[in-house]
């Protein structure tokens, strides 16, 4: 019998579903080894009968924890889809601020009684990764999703070897594919300390690495910061780059 | 020397693209900088470059390489990777050849890969001078700045003309594509050999103890503090090794593809830069302070490399200097700063035979390549589970013929689409079949938990250096086996059991931390019963409920319990790295010479055949000089014991 398989969405751009969809002919081939029972961005079915969970977003609010939960529940496995799952997502930037603040930010057109704690959908965001929440077996890192990593993720589970996501930063790959790195041309990145396995698609197109896959297990920190440093930013800079997506890492040290 | 009008060359070119029996690779413009890669046009052809991001060592040693392919919907079916297409590179630099030779005797010396041969026979290189170079660069004080051979043709731009050395006849024999070459004028070679040797000179940085000093400089500064110094700024993020020429170290990956059923194994670069790199099954690390892995480097490329091949192993390109981001990489400023930093060193008294071998030949070769990563088809025969963690299997190669192996020797057990694991054999030499025992820790172990008699697995080896049970007969031997130590272990025991007469007296014991784990327990249990050996068993502690006929403590309490002489007896201890720390203390202190202490290490032995380059203790390969050593060969290995 071909285990089933969820797909769910939690605070998130559903970017990393759309991979999944892009996997185009593959797709079919994932079909073949996997029962498709729900994924709200490709099908119309849902099912509440899974084996595994395949789960994107961060988890914001009481209602979205009580979700999870249920989901974790029913799952045998659960995996976290992508940077927001993984590590909270660009808009963890927000746990910097109050959730009264965000509002005012955000939804200052907004009638108040509207977004107050009453309304669930606005009470207390703040932003976490799924495995802050509930337990996770297996995380497909990146903002968004590796498709191919993916396919080799769903192998790896069918097939009971570890899901070969790499724990050497960006770094390697990058200059397997022979780039130009940006540091030799004035620009910095964030791939010294950033998790490989995204085969350096930014800095091979030029941009720099924000370190959406998180950072590998060891990360030199220091020597990273000091080489943005020496590079020239400024506190702030290396701040802002610390924290696109890695702010959970520094909440974690109390910093913010 | 020849020569060739530029439009002549350029034809030249040009008509190599057009044969569609070569893949024809040059340099080329990549944004600001420079890389190998494939050639459409003689325009695109880039010979005023200063360095190309990527050393040619890619189309010898490729970014990923398939070792081998497999089809799962058979019992055992893997099959030799296509046979690669000739090619033809274009403006490989004078430092480049010499690293392409290093690589040649490193692939090509013992154990030849055939991967790399294949490559090898069927890639044209065409060099040609350096015309600018790069701030970093150092060939100058390398030695690698001119070139005699390790080219099939060479060329010296002269802005109007192309001057043209033939190096082989596989060269000459490319002439056959080019017009108007006339011979060169005793001018124009006098002109080419200036140009040459001013390059050579302008790339040299000040480099203060020369290449032949590197040796004695860096085993003399093992401990300096400027190691700490410049790797408290490393990223750790394996650049240097990547981009370097000379770097050749790789790790081997099982990729399986959608359908479950066919894939590829593959060989992808790797670097001890990277924490990863000494990694073994149990999530051990034996080189996890980047001051370790940053020294290793180092070492490897100024004395582990040179002693066991004769050459220094860095050329002077100034790749890793000119990116790595903190700027710790650049060969010349370390040199330099160990130097500086211990001026007790004179700098002519460092010297040392090795140098910087441009010389080296391409080793001629035929028959005697194998594909080296090839594992050859076995059967289970049989399963006994003997722990929680621990299962033996008792296996056959289809071939017929016998492992052949020592005791102490191990084996790399493949699971196709799974990946490798090196297991020590732990039966004796005996009959056609052989004995592992596995505990399951990692994907290929786990994966074999599963299996039953009748499966099929791959098998490469045996591999490595065992006990000398020839040269340890007539001898006194004491067995000293910790936890798991007693599987290699159990190799030799059964071996000295099967040929009691001609070995002396003969002491086992055994420890684990509970009877649980404890291993082999029937054989352990016959120990006990026989009069012609001393055998005593022990365990950390026994949990309530459990029954335990042995002694209780630390391995180490059952030394002083039994009868050995000292002077005569040579101990054999096998273990986890914490009791050697302690076992190894006891013996010396009751007497025993280093030189009868004998055992056996673990490390990530990924490729079995000396080649990847993970297993390394300092400048010595587990896989090949061990992992059975002598005590007294080791103690002066810093990694050895950490």
């Amino acid at each position: 019998m071909k285990p089933k398989v969820a797909i769910f969405d939690f605070a998130s751009c559903e970017g990393c579903e759309l991979q999944i969809v892009n996997l185009e002919e593959a797709i079919i081939d994932v079909a073949k080894l996997v029962d498709i029972v729900e994924f709200r961005e490709a099908m119309k079915e849902s099912s509440d009968d899974y084996d595994i969970a395949i789960v994107e977003g961060s988890i914001a609010r009481p209602i979205d924890e009580e979700r999870l939960k249920k989901i974790r529940a029913k799952a045998k496995i659960l995996i976290a889809l992508g940077a927001c799952a993984h590590l909270g997502g660009v808009q963890r930037l927000g746990n910097r601020f109050s959730p009264d603040e965000n509002k005012k930010e955000v939804y200052h057109m907004a009638r108040p009684e509207d977004i107050s704690d009453g309304n669930p959908y606005f009470k207390e965001p703040r932003h976490r990764a799924l495995d802050e929440v509930v337990k996770v077996d297996y995380t497909i890192p990146g903002c968004p999703i590796n498709r191919v990593e993916f396919a080799k993720v769903l192998v790896a589970l069918l097939t009971g070897k570890k899901p070969p996501i790499p724990d050497y930063p960006v770094c390697v790959e990058c200059k397997k594919k022979e780039n130009t790195c940006l540091y030799t041309v004035g620009g910095v990145c964030m791939g010294p300390v950033a998790r490989g396995g995204c085969d350096a698609i930014c800095p091979t197109y030029g941009g720099e690495c924000e370190a959406c896959r998180g950072y590998v297990s060891h990360p030199h920190e220091k020597a990273q910061m000091d080489v943005l440093a020496k590079y020239g930013l400024t506190a702030e800079e290396i701040m802002n780059r610390k924290t696109m997506f890695t702010s959970r890492y520094t909440e974690k040290k109390g910093g913010e | 020397m020849k020569i060739i009008k530029r439009e002549d060359f350029k034809a030249f070119v040009n008509a190599l693209i057009k044969d569609s029996g070569l893949d024809v690779e040059g340099v080329k413009a990549k944004g600001e900088k420079f890389a190998f890669g494939p050639l459409e046009s003689a325009d695109d052809l880039r010979l005023d470059y200063d360095v190309t991001l990527l050393p040619p060592k890619k189309y010898f040693l490729p970014q990923y390489e398939q070792l081998l392919k497999f089809d799962l919907s058979h019992p055992f079916s893997v099959d030799r990777p296509e046979y690669p297409r000739r090619k033809v590179v274009i403006g490989v630099h004078p430092y480049d050849i010499a690293a392409i030779r290093q690589m040649d005797s490193y692939f090509l010396d013992t154990d030849i890969s055939a991967n790399y041969l294949r490559r090898r026979k069927n890639t044209l290189i065409i060099g040609c001078d350096v015309m600018k170079v790069q701030e970093k660069a150092f060939f100058g004080s390398m030695g690698t700045g001119v070139m005699h051979s390790g080219y099939d043709l060479y060329l010296t731009d002269l802005g109007d003309r192309v001057a043209m050395e033939i190096g082989t006849e596989a060269g000459s024999d490319l002439l056959r594509y080019a017009k108007n070459i006339r011979e060169a004028s005793p001018v124009e070679v006098q002109k080419v050999k200036a140009m040459r040797e001013a390059m050579a000179q302008k790339a040299s940085r000040g480099l203060i103890v020369k290449p032949t000093g590197w040796h004695d400089l860096l085993e003399k500064n093992y401990e300096s503090e400027v190691w700490k110094k410049q790797s408290d700024k490393c990223l750790g993020c394996g650049t240097c090794t990547l981009v370097c020429p000379t770097c050749f170290c790789y790790d081997i990956q099982d990729d399986l593809n959608l359908d479950l059923k066919t894939g590829e194994r593959l060989r992808t670069w790797d670097g001890c830069l990277l924490r990863k790199f000494t990694e073994i099954g149990s999530g051990e690390v034996f080189r996890d302070d980047i001051l370790d892995r940053y020294r290793h480097r180092f070492h490897r490329k100024g004395r582990y490399l040179p002693d066991r091949l004769g050459f220094v192993a860095c050329v002077g390109c100034g790749r890793c200097a000119s990116q790595c981001v903190p700027d710790i990489a650049d060969p010349v400023n370390l040199i330099n700063m160990l130097f500086e930093a211990s001026p007790h060193l004179v700098q002519d008294s460092l010297s040392d035979p090795h140098t910087v071998r441009t010389d080296l030949q391409v080793i001629q070769t035929g028959d005697d390549a194998k594909m080296l990563h090839m594992p050859q088809a076995a059967t289970i025969k049989r399963v006994e589970k003997l722990s929680a963690k621990e299962t033996m299997f008792e296996i056959t190669l289809d071939s017929g013929k016998t492992l052949g192996h020592t005791p102490g020797q191990f084996v790399e057990v493949s699971i196709m689409g799974m990946g490798e694991a090196p297991i020590s054999v732990s039966s004796a030499p005996n009959g056609k079949s052989f004995e592992i025992v596995v505990r399951k820790v990692g994907d290929v172990t786990s994966k074999i938990h599963t299996m039953k008699a009748g499966d099929k697995v791959g098998i490469r080896g045996p591999f490595g250096r065992g006990f000398n049970v020839e040269g340890l007969k007539g001898r006194n031997i004491l067995f000293i086996g910790g936890g798991i130590g007693i599987i290699p272990m159990r190799s030799f025991i059964n071996y000295v059991l099967d040929h009691r007469k001609e070995y002396g007296e003969v002491t086992i014991l055994y420890g684990c931390k509970e009877p649980c784990e404890m291993l082999f327990s029937k054989e352990v249990a016959s120990w006990s019963k026989r009069d012609d050996i001393q055998h005593k068993r022990t365990v950390d502690k026994c949990p309530d409920g459990e029954c335990w006929d042995g002694d209780l403590g630390v391995i180490t309490t059952l030394i002083p319990k039994v009868k050995f002489d000292p002077k005569t007896t040579v101990a054999v201890v096998v273990g986890p790295p914490i009791m050697y720390k302690f076992v190894n203390r006891e013996l010396l202190k009751l007497g025993v010479p280093e030189e009868n202490i004998v055992v056996s290490l673990e490390r990530r032995m990924k490729c079995g055949v000396g080649k990847c380059g993970h297993c390394q203790i300092n400048g010595v390969y587990v896989c090949k000089e061990g992992p059975v050593f002598n005590y007294r060969d080791l103690k002066n290995l810093p990694e050895a014991f950490k």
